[in-house]
């Protein structure tokens, strides 16, 4: 009995990791494929527990409980450094976005005095950025996420609390005059939570 | 352990269904992956299962072994899972949000947009 329920539990995970390969190798942005090799490497794991199962030895087990610590290191490393979306997304959600008043490279240029601080990449341009990803022009994205978010058109979609209005316009010019000055505190309490 | 011929059976029975178990967690895993359209739905699929599924290979493997030592060592493995499974799924998620690695037609609310605004109206002028 416990070698057909080895044998099926085999089946099972090889095609879970199939599904897996099959993300990695598909996946549109580079989360997609930390998250399946997250799911790779516990596939990994359970494969090399069914093997412990099957020949009665526990050799493996330290390697399980290791996985267990250091897998998510990855994917906690990786996402700290995705900046750049896909290019045809940029294009579809910039042409929603031309109704809204305040041209988002407005509130960048009196941004450039700040350009100086290396701890808050607050304008774009000073954002680092993987190598690999740098031929997609017409969107980076820096980590200084509220001010980016707000200024690109990307919260005005809600369903409810709609007392408060759209975005105003004419705040975008102090509200970036403010940003720049004082310096970086209250924006890395938003970074780094 | 346990010496009778009944005992060893149940417990390779419940072993056989803790094992198929597991595998069907990290079937739907993989099929999640396959399957979901977006980023974050992805995410949930690929970071949940694979707890759950772990937990029982484990304790299909601790009761194959017969001892009560190893059931501590896999208790350790699984709690170590348990602790860093959602960081990775939150660390994920939350860069999907600020890169926009997601599809919005897809969210029937979303709870962060209003909470984005306010804060990127907000703060400015109490720092100003």
């Amino acid at each position: 009995m416990l070698d057909i329920a080895v044998q099926i539990t085999q089946v099972l995970l090889a095609v879970g990791a199939i599904g897996s390969v099959y993300r990695i190798y598909k996946g549109p942005s580079v989360l997609d494929r930390v998250i399946s090799l997250d799911v790779m490497l516990i596939i990994v794991a359970s494969m090399m527990i069914v093997e412990m199962v099957v020949n009665d030895h526990q050799d493996f087990i330290m390697f399980v409980v290791i996985t267990a610590v250091i897998g998510f290191l990855g994917a906690v490393a990786i996402a700290r450094y995705v900046v750049v979306r896909s290019p045809e997304e940029v294009a579809g959600e910039t042409s929603e976005q031309d109704p809204y008043p305040g041209p988002p490279v407005a509130p960048a240029i009196p941004r450039a005095g700040s350009e100086s601080e290396p701890e808050a990449p607050q304008d774009p341009v000073s954002t680092p950025r993987m190598p690999g990803l740098e031929v997609e022009e017409g969107e980076d994205e820096s980590t200084s996420w509220f001010s980016a978010l707000a200024r690109s058109g990307f919260t005005p979609r809600r369903n409810e609390d709609q007392t408060k209005g759209p975005a105003p316009a004419p705040s975008a010019g102090p509200e970036a005059d403010a940003e720049g000055a004082p310096g970086p505190s209250r924006q890395q309490e938003g970074r780094d939570d | 352990m346990i010496e009778s011929l009944d005992a060893d059976l149940i417990l390779d029975a419940v072993a056989s269904v803790l094992l198929v178990i597991g595998g069907l967690m990290s079937l739907a895993a993989g099929v999640g992956l396959v399957r979901l359209p977006d980023l974050h739905s992805r995410m949930h699929a690929a970071t949940k299962p694979q707890v759950l599924g772990l937990l029982s290979l484990l304790l299909a493997a601790a009761i194959t072994w017969r001892s009560w030592e190893w059931v501590a060592i896999v208790l350790l493995a699984w709690g170590l899972q348990l602790l860093t499974a959602p960081v990775s799924a939150h660390v994920v998620g939350r860069s999907g949000y600020r890169t926009k690695h997601m599809r919005r037609d897809l969210l029937t609310h979303d709870e962060l947009a209003s909470a984005v605004e306010r804060i990127s109206r907000d703060i400015p002028p109490s720092r100003g």
